[in-house]
């Protein structure tokens, strides 16, 4: 189990590398010289070129990626061209409300692939109809489901408002930044609980789509289980239907539903960055929206690197978490 | 050689050029026809939008803000567009889009998971650490950040998605590869000293075609979606092309006030991945039987 656990790690030190030399040839190709970011754009020609040497650009490029890695290491993700702070603070200021939507969004999608995966391998009446709405939701484009979200249910039935994270200009901004939390922490319930309710519908919308592909898998491979043998000796020894399904087939079954909820964190990660758009709220995708008119790379980077790493990060977690469930996997 | 060949049973299945898609339309259930059914209008009303769309999709044909009505079926935008006419073309540019990156997934990735499946050893080793390398990377999010250091265009888009979305292709290829490689009658081929590149095209790639075009099939409905998502966020044609998520997002300001101005591009774009998530299942539900 270590040894697996370390070679995981291992792997993903690898990838993580992989990634950070992508996004810095992508850096190289579009063409956006870091000196300049840093002077801003109207620094001459002589300011740029001796920018470029103390900042070491001049160099080979394998010599420039190092530099890179160890700046990158201690936080530093180059100069935004168009708010002009360093990309790293705008990133701090931003992230804490897209790691509040992403994790509440997460956790919808589980629980919601789970009943959606439970339901769907149940026969009941409507079933057919509820097929036909899963797949739906699958098919919705995540901006329609949050446009529809928006105009019905803040529009015209005015039960959850559909801008910002919070209706307070006063909430209190520490010590997390996430606003439900740090209104908890101050005893403010009132501003907690309207954090909240900001925060359904667009997690709502963040969820839907993995929630149906989650569900999914589920269901088929607790279908597969059902049919094995050792659920046939269960049933034989005369357990009941439910201890079979929730203490035995589950726990064999989850294996599969895990790891593709490792991977819609990817697809939910681009979903993010629309729901944001859409609800004006105030996280890294918005301010990733607001960098693309301005081709303002160095964000653009910081932001697909803090996205990246944490991709590859849950997905370590997951893969380790499926040895946990299942000790064979650590037998590969 | 030759005769010896002959007897060696090939997976390729001769039928008539349409029994197969007539089997499927009868086969599939009543939901699944309606999507298939769906997706072969929405196909024919792309290929011929000009021909259909009663206005210019880049010219004003009404006062603007006009609500749906017989003159203008999904109304008129901020400038006068006449919505319906854009959302037609914007068909067209969704399935240009998916036709041109499914179509460099499968052949890249394909050819890709060919060499690894059939040379095996280092070749296969080395191929498969790329895969996953790019399998370990969350791909919408890269393809947003190649869009922007390329500078935001159409092509641009199409180019960056492509270079995403091939892995996971070249991974069915290499497993299906692999399987039909242990299976009896590529042994015999082998003994029967087929050359190399026959005893690959004529007996391995037939047998994995199945499986690549259900892979596809089923795999066109997301892309629809990632395709809209990245226009929306402005990655693709600019202004006046008429995008379907770059519509939506454009029309978001008028939401509450004229909502079809947004809605209207975005229920295009559903309504195109929803029937290829149809006729994507019906073709799985298929593939399965076999």
């Amino acid at each position: 189990m270590i040894k697996f656990v370390i070679k995981r790690v291992i792997s993903m030190v690898l990838i993580l590398l992989s990634l950070t030399a992508i996004v810095f040839v992508l850096q190289r190709i579009s063409g956006v010289s870091p000196a300049h970011a840093f002077l801003g754009p109207s620094a001459s020609q002589q300011a740029v070129a001796h920018e470029t040497h103390l900042l070491g650009y001049d160099k080979p490029l394998l010599a420039q990626f190092v530099h890179y890695v160890s700046g990158l290491l201690s936080g530093n993700l180059e100069m935004s061209l168009r708010t002009r702070h360093p990309v790293s603070t705008d990133i701090a200021s931003f992230l804490p409300a897209t790691a509040e939507l992403a994790l509440t969004g997460l956790a919808f999608a589980i629980l919601l692939g789970a009943a959606f995966g439970l339901l769907s391998a149940a026969r009941f009446r409507g079933a057919g109809l509820f097929r036909f709405l899963l797949m739906s939701f699958a098919s919705a484009p995540v901006f329609l489901l949050a446009l529809l979200a928006v105009l019905l249910v803040s529009g015209k039935l005015h039960w959850l408002p559909s801008t910002g994270d919070s209706g307070y200009f006063n909430a209190p901004t520490g010590p997390t930044g996430v606003v439900v939390v740090d209104g908890l922490l101050h005893g403010q319930w009132a501003i907690a609980w309207d954090g909240v309710r900001h925060l359904v519908l667009p997690a709502t919308a963040v969820a839907l789509g993995p929630a149906v592909s989650i569900g999914r898998v589920l269901r088929g491979s607790l279908e597969a289980t059902m049919g094995t043998d050792f659920v046939r000796t269960a049933r034989a020894k005369g357990l009941r239907e439910r201890t079979i399904v929730t203490r035995h087939a589950l726990r064999n079954s989850l294996s599969a539903a895990l790891s593709m909820t490792g991977l819609q964190v990817g697809l939910m990660f681009a979903g993010v960055v629309v729901v944001e758009t859409i609800f004006a709220w105030p996280g890294i995708g918005l301010y990733i929206d607001q960098s693309i008119p301005q081709a303002d790379f160095p964000a653009i980077a910081g932001v697909t690197l803090v996205l990246g790493v944490a991709y590859v990060v849950i997905n370590a977690v997951v893969d380790v978490l499926q040895a946990v469930i299942d000790p064979r996997v650590t037998l590969e | 050689m030759a005769i010896i060949e002959s007897h060696v049973a090939s997976p390729r299945r001769r039928t008539g050029r349409w029994s197969g898609a007539r089997r499927l339309v009868r086969d599939a259930s009543v939901v699944d026809q309606c999507g298939i059914v769906l997706l072969g209008v929405l196909v024919l009303a792309a290929i011929f939008a000009p021909l259909l769309a009663p206005y210019s999709p880049i010219a004003p044909a009404g006062l603007p803000f006009s609500s749906p009505s017989g003159a203008h079926l999904m109304g008129t935008d901020e400038v006068g567009y006449d919505i319906f006419s854009r959302v037609l073309f914007g068909l067209r540019s969704s399935l240009f889009g998916v036709l041109l990156v499914v179509t460099s997934g499968v052949v890249i990735g394909g050819a890709i998971g060919l060499v690894a499946g059939a040379r095996g050893g280092k070749v296969d080793a080395f191929l498969m650490r790329l895969t996953d390398l790019f399998l370990a990377l969350p791909g919408p999010v890269l393809a947003i950040a190649l869009v922007a250091a390329l500078g935001p265009s159409e092509m641009h888009t199409l180019l960056a998605v492509s270079i995403v979305w091939w892995p996971f292709y070249a991974r069915i290829m290499r497993g299906e590869i692999r399987a039909l490689a242990a299976r009896p009658h590529f042994e015999a081929v082998q003994m029967a000293g087929v050359r190399p590149f026959r005893r690959i095209v004529r007996y391995l790639l037939p047998g994995a075609t199945s499986a690549m075009v259900i892979t596809a099939s089923l795999d066109v409905g997301n892309l629809v979606l990632t395709l809209a998502g990245l226009s929306f966020l402005g990655l693709g044609a600019p202004a006046p092309a008429p995008e379907l998520g770059a519509m939506s997002a454009r029309g978001l300001v008028y939401l509450l006030q004229n909502w079809w101005v947004p809605v209207m591009p975005a229920l295009a774009v559903f309504l195109l991945s929803m029937a290829a998530n149809l006729t994507g299942d019906a073709l799985g539900a298929r593939g399965s039987d076999r």
